[in-house]
């Protein structure tokens, strides 16, 4: 009996100090860690970044006649309501990523959100619709690949800047990789019910300063909000 | 009210919105007075300061500045700036008519020394 439990006890040990991956662990890159999305690591976002005059989205009509009604003051984000990908991605705050055999999680300083990345082959239910929608990757060579669909309509789905939405047949893909120290993605963004075409950009974190643990962001509405009555009414 | 601005101590702006259809960046105004209120929270927090004006009727500044969680990364608190303070702000505009919002402030005590976190 105890020759049981102690076999039983070093199997664990085993397995709780070597993950099992799916795939082998030589197939799977070193991406956990807290990571640095801020101005140290890459331009600040704004109206021209990460969408720049050479990536900037071609829309169809449809984008364009929402771009042209869009009103700044109606953005969800004044009411503490979290942005997605791929605006939640390029925002400058910190990340973490955590990787399990049978999944990797993203968590979010921003708008304190988590993404958890689905690695065991599962496929979307159809009516599985979410804020951050469903995403399933798996790893190929050194990099892990993000496949993210069943989002809910987001009226700035796009990025938080120029009024551009997002419906649910918006499919976010991304690549992620270590080159050096950083962490890099390339993300593309498909939505044929605003864009004309597939819209993408590459970019990068570095290293969390050793230690940092992500806060809370906790966003209070009243703050939230408060400057909007700064606009002039775009509808009087 | 409107003043030349030397950059001094740039308070930071979070990158929650874009601030010109907030903000007029052509302009700017100074306010000097006494805090009222300090609200160091996500996604940007807010400064309050009345301070006379030039007709000499009190405004009451709304002051945005940067998210929480960034400025705590620089070594702000909710204590670095306390109510009672007096304090020089100078920063761009808000835009909307009847409104005394500012933003990308610089902030200053009264003998000109920049506000800084303490460490």
């Amino acid at each position: 009996m105890l020759l049981t439990r102690t076999c039983f006890s070093a199997l664990l040990a085993v397995a709780v100090a070597a993950p099992i991956f799916a795939q082998g662990p030589d197939a799977v890159p070193e991406l956990s860690g807290v990571w640095d999305g801020g101005p140290r690591a890459r331009p600040v976002n704004g109206p021209n970044m990460p969408w720049t005059s050479e990536n900037f989205p071609v829309l169809n009509e449809r984008g364009l006649a929402f771009q042209e009604v869009f009103d700044e003051a109606i953005s969800p984000k004044y009411d503490c309501v979290p942005s997605t990908p791929p605006a939640l991605v390029y925002d400058p705050y910190m990340m973490e990523v955590v990787q399990w055999p049978d999944r990797v999680l993203f968590r979010y300083e921003k708008d304190d959100q988590l993404r958890t990345i689905w690695l065991d082959g599962r496929e979307p239910n159809p009516m599985d619709y979410s804020l951050q929608g469903v995403s399933v990757g798996h790893y190929e060579g050194n990099e892990l690949h993000v496949t993210t669909t069943h989002f809910t309509f987001d009226v700035t789905g796009f990025d938080d800047y120029n009024g551009i939405p997002s419906s649910q047949l918006k499919k976010v893909t991304e690549r992620y990789w270590r080159e050096g120290n950083q962490l890099k993605l390339t993300l593309t963004v498909e939505d044929e019910m605003f864009l004309r075409e597939p819209a993408s950009f590459t970019t990068q974190w570095d290293p969390g300063a050793e230690g940092y643990k992500l806060q809370s962001y906790a966003c209070d509405p009243e703050e939230a909000r408060r400057p909007v009555k700064f606009l002039i009414p775009k509808y009087q | 009210m409107a003043v030349a601005v030397a950059a001094i101590a740039w308070v930071p702006v979070g990158a929650h919105h874009a601030s010109a259809p907030f903000y007029d960046g052509t302009k700017s105004v100074e306010a000097d007075g006494v805090v009222t209120r300090f609200v160091f929270r996500n996604p940007h927090s807010f400064l309050y300061v009345d301070a006379e004006g030039d007709d000499g009727e009190m405004i009451a500044w709304e002051i945005e500045m940067g998210a929480a969680v960034m400025m705590s990364r620089r070594g702000w608190t909710p204590d670095t700036i306390k109510v009672g303070d007096r304090i020089k702000v100078v920063g761009q505009p808000s835009r909307a008519p009847g409104t005394f919002g500012m933003c990308c402030a610089e902030l200053t005590q009264p003998g000109g020394d920049p506000i800084r976190p303490a460490n």
